[in-house]
């Protein structure tokens, strides 16, 4: 029951003043929940904060029971790790040196990997299917191959809780479903707790188990998938009417009906 | 390590050892290389002994470690501003340790007070960080590499009219020198400066080379390494004190020296195709090292017995590489 890997309670959180109020959560180890809402409602400000790129304003943080603030740097490094909308800067790099970055929690004082630590970035290498170009130069590959990358570099850290800010925004429907269906073996396999944040409704409805609906920088509706991905939540949500989601949204949907 | 690397490597110090050689068996003095080797082997006395000890020695020492700071300092700067064209000279940061180290220079002429290399340096790092400083200022305020440099440039440019100004208005014989220096030349070196140069040099590279872990996931993006737990605040600011230390010995003792801090490190990064600052850093040393010293036999001897400023030699083979980097531009580059 208590497999609980991240809590947060009331945080507040933001830059010079609150940009998020009062966000109240947790999170299971095989858990994905999606952080969803329109523009500007706070996603990215609770993903950065969540992954200590941003102090806190208020609030308790939990990962795995332990308060955040009293973790070490390097401790937190091995239970959470992120994978941002930032540039990556990876000239003169493979994708498997990338992705091996990742073990720079678990490295010595000059970072020399062990044998280990090569296997661990093998390991998600073939996790995430990237084999075929581990070892090309990170900046040649394709924009889904290196999201791959990253997403395996994040694996790669074996972290308790992975943060993936809007990770499928740059691919094509293949890779989205191809990274979707990783994220969801890698949540299932690892007993990892994922907290994601997307802009696609219908593929946040599939692989969410639940999720949290903010706006305005407050938590608009949040709890199990089916119960939060409704029509009417989303409408609301996102201030359109029925009739327009209807039309863009469910589509799909009622021609399989 | 890979066995490209460590070939590499191997080629490095044999350059070194090379460019070493060149430089205590040629000068304007005729001494033949069995004279030369009998010297360094057996010691002597009489003019050539002279010579070699107490110039060549010196000298070729000062353009090897000085050349591998310039290229370190080189590297370090294009880390912290994620810049391949950021350099100690062209972000002004030489210019500005020129100026305080020339104000210090007069100063100390004037009111006959001896100078030590050390006070030099503290002068000369003085300059440096009060330029750094300004370009950490611009630089939170543009956006764009290009025009980041552009400012470094233009600070170099006053901190060169200031010092041009004072130089021109204490024409005194005490300070004969400072117009070669001030132009920038590994000449007149002593073997009590290579020791301070030493003694400066080496603990920067070895804090340096200390940092390449937290430096190489600095390198893959700041908010990854604050992710991996690096302390991103902490490694900024050992960046910005190396690279104005290891900048501002150069200049106090060989003057403002162009293009190497740039033009090393993008060879060097080509060469050993990687981004691993655990063999960069010393790659870079080495290669500035070779750099310096090859252009100084240049400086010395193509017009012998007229020198050419050492920026002179630097300019006309490092300027290429760097328009070269800015053509073939964003591919290969550190912007990706």
């Amino acid at each position: 029951m208590d497999n609980v890997k991240i809590e947060a309670r009331s945080l507040c959180a933001g830059y010079t003043s609150d940009i998020l109020t009062d966000v109240s959560f947790s999170v299971r180890g095989g858990e994905i929940m999606t952080v969803i809402g329109p523009n500007g409602s706070g996603k990215s400000t609770l993903l950065k904060t969540l992954a200590m790129q941003l102090p806190r304003r208020g609030g308790h943080v939990y990962i795995s029971g332990t308060d955040a603030d009293k973790l070490q740097p390097r401790e937190r490094a091995k239970k959470i790790s992120v994978l941002l909308t930032e540039r990556v800067n990876a000239s003169l790099m493979t994708c498997r040196e990338v992705v091996e970055a990742g073990r720079y929690p678990y490295t010595g004082f000059f970072g020399a990997l062990t044998d280990n630590d090569r296997e661990a970035a093998s390991e998600a290498i073939r996790l995430t299917a990237s084999e075929e170009f581990a070892e090309r130069d990170f900046n040649a590959v394709s924009d889904g191959q290196r999201q791959r990358i990253l997403l395996a570099r994040a694996i790669c850290q074996q972290p308790e809780v992975l943060i993936l800010d809007e990770p499928s925004s740059y691919l094509d429907l293949r890779h989205k479903i191809a990274f979707m269906e990783t994220v969801r073996r890698l949540a299932a396999e690892k007993n990892t707790a994922v907290i994601m944040s997307m802009h696609e409704l219908d593929m946040a409805r599939e692989i969410s188990d639940s999720a949290l609906c903010l706006k305005d920088g407050r938590v608009f509706c949040m709890g199990g998938a089916d119960g939060v991905f409704t029509a009417a939540n989303m409408t609301k949500l996102f201030d359109v009417s029925e009739e327009m989601f209807e039309r863009y949204i469910n589509t799909y949907n009622k021609e399989r009906m | 390590m890979k066995r490209g690397h460590v070939f590499a490597f191997i080629a490095l110090a044999v350059l070194t050892v090379l460019a070493l050689c060149l430089n205590l068996g040629f000068g304007s003095a005729d001494i033949s290389v069995s004279e030369t080797v009998g010297i360094l082997l057996r010691g002597g006395s009489g003019t050539a002994y002279d010579i070699i000890t107490k110039i060549r020695v010196p000298r070729a020492l000062s353009a090897l470690i000085l050349g591998g700071a310039l290229a370190l300092a080189g590297y370090l700067l294009q880390m912290f501003f994620r810049n391949p064209i950021a350099g100690p000279f062209v972000l002004g940061v030489s210019s500005g340790a020129k100026l305080t180290a020339a104000l210090v220079m007069i100063g100390a002429a004037a009111s006959r007070v001896p100078l030590s290399s050390a006070a030099m340096v503290g002068a000369a790092f003085i300059g440096s960080m009060a330029s750094l400083a300004f370009v950490l200022l611009i630089s939170r305020r543009v956006r764009g590499m290009s025009m980041l440099v552009v400012c470094g440039v233009m600070i170099g440019y006053i901190c060169t009219a200031v010092t041009d100004f004072v130089i021109t208005f204490a024409q005194d014989s005490d300070i004969a020198n400072l117009h070669s220096w001030s132009v920038g030349s590994f000449s007149g070196m002593t073997t009590e400066n290579v020791i301070v140069i030493l003694a400066v040099t080496v603990p920067a590279l070895v804090g340096s080379f200390l940092l390449s872990k937290p430096l190489g996931a600095y390198g893959l993006g700041e908010e990854y390494a604050v992710s991996m737990g690096v302390n991103v605040r902490l490694l900024r600011t050992a960046l910005i004190f190396l690279s104005g230390l290891l900048a501002a010995c150069v200049t106090a003792f060989a003057g403002p020296v162009s293009f190497v801090g740039i033009a090393v490190p993008h060879i060097i990064r080509r060469v050993f195709r990687t981004s691993k600052p655990i063999i960069l850093i010393p790659a870079c040393f080495l290669g500035g090292g070779i750099f310096c010293m090859l252009c100084d036999m240049l400086a010395r001897t193509v017009f012998a017995p007229t020198e050419l400023g050492i920026s002179t030699v630097t300019a006309i083979f490092g300027a290429p590489v760097v328009i070269l980097m800015m053509i073939r531009g964003k591919r290969g580059g550190m912007n990706g």
